[in-house]
């Protein structure tokens, strides 16, 4: 035989060794290192909650009073009687944001009486449902009226003390889905006449989230 | 010309200020949040019986500190007597939640004798009020959660309120003991208790000096 066929014997014998080496040290997917694969996973949320921005708010322009009296409204003091003070505009300014976040469920919406900063008797709430005893149903002497008001929606008949559904919330009354915000805007109509000579009130509003009904 | 340029040299850093400090105050937040699910007593109640309630779970959601407080008030649909706010009381103090803080807070309910039987259902409000805030108008948030338990027609049984499990146990051990003793008796059996004094001589020992 010739020294070429043995050449030839030889590289074919050396290929064969090289493939078999590479597969038997290829590594066995399943047998060897295991393989893994992550799946992500979500749960419903167990947590409602609100969240209203900015923290704080303030009322501005303020119009109406009486000045005949020396109690007409300035800009940014209420006056009397029955002036009207607001925190954003129902023509497109709505400075305050509401969001909510858990399981489907409703928005709702209080507020409080008025306190004076100097202590005393205080201003009563009232709305449609708590009747208004000033002219023209508009607060009477140590009465106020509170309204929100959203984008394209003004139907606030007045906030009472009680959590009422916020139907300025969304476009089905007030019923709220994760992620849900709104802006909206307050309007305050103060009292006819105070029996408190206080300068200074403080009002809270409170939005709130709750189980669907 | 060196006042204009101590004018400009105050006037930024003033306007920076004011910048920063209105963003941060625009971007404030005030937040609340509570658990999905009910407070709920895990057995039937009793007139007259008090009970601790499961804790209830509260989150400021806010960027700023907050003060929470818990009132019940009935705002869910459905059958179930409402629950009077005065059987529910936090037996804990008041709760400063810090942003994004939480807590658990205590709750217990106190069930008068007067109470109606069946079943009862109403919310628990959280409210959360931003510390130290000073505007014409406060912004507050709430949060609510169910609560619901049972009231029993019937009264609490006496007979296990009044004996502790351990004295039932001295008592059935009274028991069998007393029923060994008078059957003993009864057939007759007598049991002997003998003590052998280690001093004694043994009878063998005596018989064979005398």
């Amino acid at each position: 035989m010739a020294a070429r066929n043995w050449w030839i014997i030889f590289i074919v014998v050396l290929g064969l060794i090289l493939v078999f080496l590479l597969f038997t040290n290829r590594p066995a997917p399943a047998a060897s290192n295991g393989a893994s694969i992550a799946i992500s996973l979500k749960t419903v949320p167990t947590i409602r909650s609100i969240t209203v921005s900015p923290s704080t708010a303030s009322f501005s322009n303020c119009t109406g009073g009486d000045s005949s009296l020396d109690t007409a409204s300035t800009s940014t003091e209420l006056g009397y009687p029955n002036g009207h003070c607001w925190d954003g505009d129902p023509s497109g300014s709505f400075p305050i944001k509401i969001k909510y976040k858990g399981p489907p469920g409703q928005v709702f919406v209080s507020s409080s009486n008025a306190v004076p900063g100097s202590g005393g008797s205080q201003w009563s709430l009232c709305s449609s449902a708590n009747a208004c005893s000033g002219p023209h149903d508009l607060p009477g002497t140590d009465q106020y009226m509170v309204k929100n008001f959203g984008a394209g929606r003004n139907s606030s008949t007045g906030l009472t003390g009680s959590p009422t559904c916020d139907h300025e919330f969304g476009q089905q009354g007030c019923s709220a889905t994760s992620g849900q915000s709104q802006t909206e805007g307050v309007e305050l109509i103060g009292p006819q006449d105070s029996g408190n000579t206080s300068t200074s009130w403080t009002v809270t509003i409170t939005w709130g989230a709750a189980p669907a009904p | 010309m060196r006042g204009r340029w101590l004018r400009l040299s105050l006037a930024v850093p003033v306007a920076l200020v004011t910048l920063a400090v209105f963003a941060q105050s625009s971007a404030a937040s005030v937040g609340v949040g509570v658990q999905v699910g009910p407070v709920r007593l895990g057995t039937v109640a009793h007139r007259g019986e008090s009970y601790s309630l499961p804790r209830l779970y509260v989150v400021n959601t806010g960027t700023e500190a907050e003060a929470v407080s818990v009132r019940v008030e009935r705002l869910s649909h459905g059958p179930g007597l409402v629950v009077p706010p005065s059987w529910i009381s936090g037996t804990g103090p008041a709760v400063q939640l810090a942003p994004g803080g939480s807590a658990r807070i205590p709750l217990e309910l106190a069930v008068p004798e007067h109470a109606h039987p069946g079943g009862y259902l109403s919310d628990i409000i959280v409210t959360g009020s931003p510390a130290g805030a000073a505007s014409t108008a406060h912004i507050g948030v709430a949060a609510a959660t169910k609560l619901e338990f049972s009231v029993s027609s019937a009264p609490a049984q006496a007979s296990t309120a009044l004996i502790s499990p351990w004295m039932w146990w001295v008592l059935i051990g009274l028991l069998v003991a007393a029923v060994t003793i008078l059957g003993a008796r009864r057939f007759g059996l007598r049991i002997r208790i003998e003590r052998e004094s280690p001093h004694r001589p043994a009878a063998g020992q005596g018989d064979s000096r005398g």
